[in-house]
């Protein structure tokens, strides 16, 4: 939740919806300077979560009462209580509140306590202690909020706008109109694809008159590939998305290739794939359907989670983010000691650890691709099903308690416990080398090691042939010149002599690998093929096989060790202690691998059945947590799923959400004013099979989704009277685009938008020269486009909300990059016609703002822009009078020589930074 | 409507509705269980378009604005401000034959975390090393100083050191650490340049509140995190400042075919355009926003320019800053700017000396002697300068400057001529700001290796800056962003004046 301001009102709210009501003196001190002492310190062990010795805080009256040990407090004088003495004892093992659970009081915090209780501790009469967090709205089912489809609610012809237009009604605020067509057609194309309509595409929905017009266009829209790329990125910041993380080319974070779960989130939103099982396949697809790389991609949302070094901030994380992301638990509160606001204990903690505890990530190959480095899938698998998960004491690692490990479970405020059922996995899953793709390719590579290797043989004849004929040819007179011939015969005869033994070695290999393939698929086919004896006849060919290939690689190194020596005895070396040692070494090393080569050859003689196998095997059960978590998580039944997926996509259509804090549904965050909104969608949601694009469509036409964000003044400060926070839904809000659509969006305008799908992450430094859409380019921790961080962009490790800043440094990156000069000069020659047909100024003026910002000039904005394009073009045509900035950098497109279309560039360029360009109305 | 306004119609509000602007006009009122900071932060239009609405001065301010230095990959704190002669009687000898070997059974060893350990690198040395270098008392102060830097020594009397500094991360993740207050391990936080600028208004409406110089930190050891905002907004990141008028920063200049009246009339067209879309959208603060954005970017895009042009510096100056002599231009330049930053009402100045693309130059685990003697030499002559700059403008009154690096090295040698990384105790010092001079605070055991006198862990050296600025690191908080003690720190009393 970085960078969001969001949260602290909702905390705020939280404790101040204790104190709401009216009170006065005393009373008022209480709630304002005493009652907030004992909400943060003392209430999440004496209050409606616990109540140690039978200790309530979260009331005056309930102080009064006591517990245990009797009364906390009376009025009168504060040192002589039970309360003083407990939080001014500096004897750690009694004072309050507990080393580890709190600090202890400030000096100003006791003169607050001791002048109230002499006071004769007042509070307010109708003073309610906490409310107990079973009865939390998002821990209520969703039905109970829900409104039947008579009302409004879900089933048939059922619309938000009846509960929010009943709101209104009731709050006497007229909402504000339907948005004019123009502005209305460029929300939705931003909301939905993430790029602006185009001219042509505005004029036609503009014309197109049919009551379906609109209906059709959110259709078409929603079957727009790009669809899926801007609902991806955003799922991305709620998923954590970044790209491997590390120093140089070593990996520190994340994993390498994770741009294919990157794919599969665009793929996967673009079928429309129910969440449920888009849920399940990001937290289970190893274990959901164990040999479909599809699945298996999606694991990358655990993939992302690796770190190289400590598996506890590994698992941390995993844990944190799978439950703020699906079902908005802050559960990582309860890591070093019970939450302290929210009915999760730290048990729970590690009940939820404990789902993940076995998994681990691995690569596996990817068909045309041996190298893993090259490319791979980033997926995870349980290495170990049964390893424990132990509770550290106050969250230290250092201090597992092992007396008592923990089981996999969730939150039992939630209800239901899961079912976990350990699964079986086929021979692909746990021994990925048996997959066609990689034998195949395996022995491509070897068959090209064998081609490599025989013309390589050739050559070496081929150029002996050629040194015999020239050697042939002189007279011989020479002995010197016949010493040469000789060493130059005897070298080209060890070159074909050692380019032979490394075709056999090849050939070799070739059969090993096909020998152990052979007996490796017998070994693990299902259901079994071979015999007992059988199998054991393949494994000692494939034994031999291999033991033959590691004879051919003894031979080869030997002859080669030889050669050395060879060449080491002849040397040049005038110093004689260097030749000597030179020699040794030789001599050394060439006994080695005679050594080497004598027992590989006798090894041929043996026989049995010990050989490697092709590739890596893992464990053949997986522990069956991940998926029972999923199918809880996504289970119809669980009353946070829906409502915060549902939110999530809300707040990205309304710029704000309907619960406050996206990520924390707990009960610091209060009752939304739109629960019913909520739950009726999240109904809907539901009973739509999981379809994000029927969330969207059920959205975008609706009435309040529709409505203008901007009316007169007199209006607005109406309705501002009631309802300043537009928390009934009065208007749409102006929003600023995030920063992928304002780059996209530059690129796209000016008809450079590279519309390339998916692959590899790109470099992000090239992100002004290389026009993919932004998503596309690398995003982790040190690897990020500039201009997208200055708009922004999402914090790889924590969004889940996107700010919404504005600071010079924005200004100056439109302004000044190369990006936007480059564009906006594109985009005012296109604009401007060709030579045989000249677009007029009028025209050009017209058609820049209704490509920028999705509309026609006003007159005014018309007069200035023309009058903008004759002042540019005079000033221009006199560049002798004008000043050089000294700008380091060259732009990729000069400016033109002409100053009518330089000016007309000029203008482009300064649409590109108008406040509407990167506005959504 | 004002925000705490009771309104009439408040009746006819929904319930939840109603019980929100109750508790809001409450909170606006009570200011309950939150600092003003969290408060006006929770209140702020979320597009927090409002960069006037600062939570700060807590208090009244000592000082305006800090330099901060920072010595990448462990500057020695026995060869530089804490001179250690048992170093010299024992070399030689392993610690534990020396009379000092209770230090190898502190509990101020557990104090060590390693997010990347280093198989080579980060451990206890036992063969002590002696000192490489001499110490001379300077000043009226007498304090000792390393003879590596001779000019600086000469502002003695301004210096306040502080000789007992400790931190946790044995490997250069420390660089990290000493911005923020937080191991690595603990995530990302916001580092103290950037709670300056979120914490008090700006100075200068034409420059950056928070700007840094000098190769940052390496991907290794905290990145651009070093000088990052995290969750405070990139509106409170360090902004990289290059001593080069033609591309001080980055967009700071357009391409080179644009001319200087031609961007000025489109800035002035762009405000007229966006003035008459204002006219539509009476209420829209944002946009507002937006429209003052791009006036200061048009100023800052001169102003900083101006900053790092050195044209109108005398002769004398350029001299005295080293800026004329190849072993100490880059740094003397970038000291020249810094002065002329603070000068121009700049808060928070960072400079990092010493990048290498990695753990960085101070990090010497061999040839410690010439590296750092090297080093001091390129460092010495611009720190002094800078100094007795400021002073004589004034300006070291209302200048904090900080020296400082991750963490001090081995008292034992490493490779028979370096010394190890060395968490448990070393030096920084500080300077101007309403702080003492000529004072040595605190102290290292007698090999140097643990601070045993006024232990002080980082974060208090942020607590004593930002309280001499006026803030109070406790008021600085987030909702909903924990900050722990360690993170806070305490000022350190004992060098405040």
């Amino acid at each position: 939740m970085r960078r969001t301001r969001a949260i602290s009102f909702a905390a705020a709210c939280a404790l101040a919806s204790l104190v709401a009501g009216r009170c006065w003196g005393e009373e008022t001190e209480y709630l304002r300077d005493v009652k907030p002492i004992f909400i943060e310190k003392c209430s999440s062990c004496h209050g409606p979560l616990k109540q140690e010795a039978s200790l309530r805080l979260d009331a005056a009256s309930l102080i009064q009462k006591g517990g245990d040990s009797g009364p906390a407090a009376a009025p009168g004088e504060f040192e002589k209580t039970l309360l003083f003495e407990r939080v001014a004892t500096d004897d750690l093992a009694t004072r309050m509140p507990p080393e580890g659970e709190g600090e202890k009081l400030t000096e100003e915090q006791f003169a607050h306590l001791k002048r109230w209780i002499a006071a004769g501790m007042p509070a307010p009469a109708d003073e309610r202690p906490l409310p107990d967090p079973a009865d939390h709205w998002a821990f209520q089912p969703l039905d109970r909020n829900a409104r039947g489809p008579g009302e409004g609610g879900s089933g048939a012809g059922g619309s938000p706008d009846v509960m929010i237009d009943a709101k209104l009604a009731s709050a006497g605020i007229e909402p504000l109109p339907e948005a004019d067509r123009a502005t209305l057609v460029r929300r939705l194309y931003f909301d939905l694809i993430g790029l602006p309509p185009t001219v042509e595409e505005t004029r036609a929905i503009l014309a197109d008159e049919s009551p379906d017009a609109y209906e059709r266009l959110v259709d078409r829209l929603l079957e727009d590939p790009r669809y899926g790329e801007r609902w991806g990125r955003h799922w991305m910041d709620v998923w954590r998305y970044s790209d491997w993380d590390g120093y140089k080319d070593e990996l520190r974070s994340s994993s390498r290739h994770l741009w294919h779960w990157r794919d599969w989130i665009v793929r996967s939103l673009n079928e429309d794939k129910p969440y449920d099982r888009m849920i399940a396949e990001m937290l289970a697809g190893d274990e959901l359907a164990p040999e479909d790389p599809e699945a298996l991609a999606a694991t990358g949302f655990l993939a992302r989670n690796y770190h190289h070094l400590n598996r506890d901030i590994w698992l941390d994380w995993t844990t944190e983010h799978s439950a703020k992301a699906f079902v908005g638990l802050t559960i990582a509160c309860a890591k070093c000691h019970d939450h302290k606001f929210d009915p999760l204990s730290q048990t729970e903690y590690y009940a939820w650890r404990a789902l993940f505890e076995p998994h681990r990530v691995r690569t596996d190959r990817l068909p045309g691709q041996i190298d893993v480095m090259q490319d791979g899938l980033p997926r995870a698998y349980d290495a170990d099903p049964a390893v424990p998960t132990y509770l550290y004491i106050r969250g230290d690692e250092k201090h597992p308690d092992k007396e008592r490990p923990i089981a996999p479970g969730v939150p039992a405020i939630l209800g239901e416990s899961l079912t976990v059922a350990p699964i079986e996995l086929p021979p692909m899953a746990y021994f990925p080398a048996l997959a066609e793709h990689v034998e195949r390719d395996l022995v491509d590579a070897a068959e090209d090691q064998i081609a490599a290797a025989r013309a390589s043989v050739e050559e070496c004849e081929k150029a002996a042939a050629i040194e015999e004929a020239a050697a042939g040819a002189p007279s011989i007179d020479d002995g010197a010149e016949l010493a040469d011939v000789a060493t130059e015969r005897e070298e080209a005869s060890a070159a074909i002599k050692l380019a032979e033994l490394s075709l056999a070695e090849a050939e070799c290999a070739l059969q090993s690998l096909r020998a152990r393939y052979a007996s490796d698929r017998a070994k693990h086919a299902l259901p079994k093929t071979r015999s007992e004896e059988e199998l054991k006849t393949l494994a000692r060919e494939a034994s031999a096989a291999e033991r033959r290939h590691a004879a051919a690689v003894a031979e080869r190194e030997l002859f080669e060790r030889r050669q050395a020596l060879t060449k080491a005895q002849s040397s040049a070396e005038p110093d004689e202690k260097k030749r000597t040692e030179a020699v040794a070494k030789a001599k050394g090393e060439a006994e080695a691998a005679t050594k080497k080569r004598d027992e590989a050859l006798a090894n041929v003689e043996k026989v049995d059945e010990a050989y490697a196998p092709v590739g890596e095997s893992y464990s053949k059960t997986s522990a069956g947590r991940r998926l029972a978590l999923a199918r809880w998580i996504a289970s119809p039944d669980n009353p946070l799923t829906a409502r915060v997926a549902v939110n999530h996509v809300w707040m990205r259509h309304f710029g704000k959400p309907l619960v406050a804090n996206p990520s924390d549904f707990g009960v610091r965050t209060p009752r939304p004013v739109q629960l019913d909104v909520l739950d009726s969608l999240a109904r809907e949601f539901i009973d739509s099979g999981w379809s994000f694009k029927a969330l969207h469509r059920r959205i975008v036409t609706s009435k309040a989704w529709r409505r203008a964000s901007s009316a007169e003044p007199e209006t607005l400060a109406r309705n501002e009277a009631v309802d300043q926070e537009n928390a009934l839904l009065w208007r749409q809000s102006a929003r600023r685009l995030e920063a992928e659509p304002i780059r996209d969006a530059m690129l796209y305008v000016a008809g450079k938008l590279d519309a390339t799908t998916s692959g590899p992450d790109l470099d992000p430094s090239q992100g002004e020269k290389v026009y993919r859409r932004s998503l596309y380019f690398r995003h982790a921790r040190e690897k990020q486009m500039k201009m997208l961080t200055l708009f922004d962009g999402a914090s790889p490790d924590d969004c889940y909300r996107r700010a919404e800043s504005v600071v010079p440094q924005q200004a100056l990156a439109v302004a000044n990059s190369e990006l936007a000069r480059t564009m906006s000069r594109t985009l005012a020659r296109q604009l401007s016609g060709s030579a045989e047909s000249p677009v007029a100024d009028e025209r050009f003026v017209d058609l820049a703002f209704e490509t920028t910002l999705g509309r026609s000039p006003t007159e005014e904005e018309r007069g200035a822009s023309l009058a903008f394009l004759a002042k540019q073009r005079e000033s221009l045509s006199h560049r002798e009078k004008l000043t050089a900035l000294g700008g380091a950098q060259a732009a990729a497109t000069p400016a033109s020589d002409d100053p009518a279309l330089r000016a007309r560039e000029s203008l482009t360029h300064v649409l590109f930074s108008h406040n509407d360009f990167v506005t959504i109305r | 409507m004002p925000r705490n306004a009771q309104s009439p119609t408040d009746r006819a509000l929904p319930r939840e509705l109603a019980a929100m602007r109750a508790r809001r006009n409450f909170l606006t009122q009570m200011g309950l269980g939150f600092g003003s900071v969290a408060l006006s932060a929770m209140l702020q239009s979320e597009s927090r378009a409002a960069a006037s609405d600062r939570p700060g001065p807590h208090f009244a301010p000592k000082a305006k604005s800090v330099i901060w230095l920072f010595m990448i990959g462990g500057a020695s704190h026995m060869e530089t401000f804490d001179p250690k002669p048992a170093l010299n009687e024992h070399a030689g000898k392993k610690i534990d034959e020396s009379p000092y070997a209770d230090i190898l059974k502190s509990p101020y060893l557990a104090n060590e975390r390693v997010l990347f350990p280093d198989p080579n690198n980060g451990f206890v040395r036992h063969d002590i090393y002696p000192m490489q270098v001499g110490f001379q008392k300077h000043g009226q102060s007498a304090l000792e100083i390393s003879d590596w830097f001779p000019h600086l020594a000469k502002q003695a009397d301004d210096l306040a050191i502080v000789r007992s500094m400790w931190t946790e991360d044995s490997n250069h993740g420390a660089q990290y650490q000493f911005h923020t207050g937080r191991h690595r391990i603990d995530g990302v936080f916001p580092t103290i340049g950037a709670w300056a600028n979120y914490g008090l208004g700006s100075l200068n409406e034409n420059l950056p509140q928070f700007v840094v110089m000098g190769t940052p930190v390496a991907d290794c050891c905290g990145g651009r995190e070093t000088h990052g905002a995290d969750y405070l907004g990139p509106q409170y990141d360090g902004v990289p400042l290059t001593i080069d008028p033609k591309n001080p920063l980055p967009y700071a200049k357009p391409p080179a075919d644009v001319f200087a009246e031609e961007q000025q009339a489109e800035f002035a067209f762009l405000r007229e355009l966006n003035e008459m879309t204002a006219q539509r959208y009476p209420g829209d603060d944002v946009l507002r926003a937006r429209i003052e954005s791009y006036e200061l970017a048009y100023r800052m895009q001169s102003a900083i320019p101006e900053v790092v042009d050195f044209s109108g510096e005398t002769k004398e100056t350029l001299t005295e800053y080293g800026v004329d002599q190849p072993q100490t231009q880059e740094f003397g330049r970038q000291m020249l700017a810094a002065r002329r930053l603070v000068e121009r009402g700049v808060r928070f100045v960072q400079v990092y000396h010493g990048s290498n693309g990695g753990a960085g130059q101070w990090d010497s685990h061999g040839g410690l002697k010439n590296s750092h003697a090297n080093l001091c030499g390129q460092t010495d002559r611009p720190i002094a300068a800078l100094l007795a700059d400021l002073k004589r403008r004034g300006l070291l009154d209302e200048t904090i400057v900080v020296w400082a690096t991750e963490f001090g090295r081995t008292p034992g040698s490493q490779n028979g001529d370096g010394r190890d990384h060395h968490p448990y105790g070393f030096s920084v010092w500080l300077a101007g700001g309403g702080l003492k001079g000529g004072v040595a605070h605190g102290a290292t055991d007698e090999l140097g290796f643990h601070a045993v006198e006024n232990r002080h862990y980082v974060s208090d050296v942020h607590a004593t800056v930002l309280h001499q600025l006026g803030l109070d690191t406790r008021k600085l908080v987030i909702p909903g962003r924990k900050r722990l003690e360690k993170e806070f720190g305490q000022p350190i009393r004992e060098i405040i004046a």
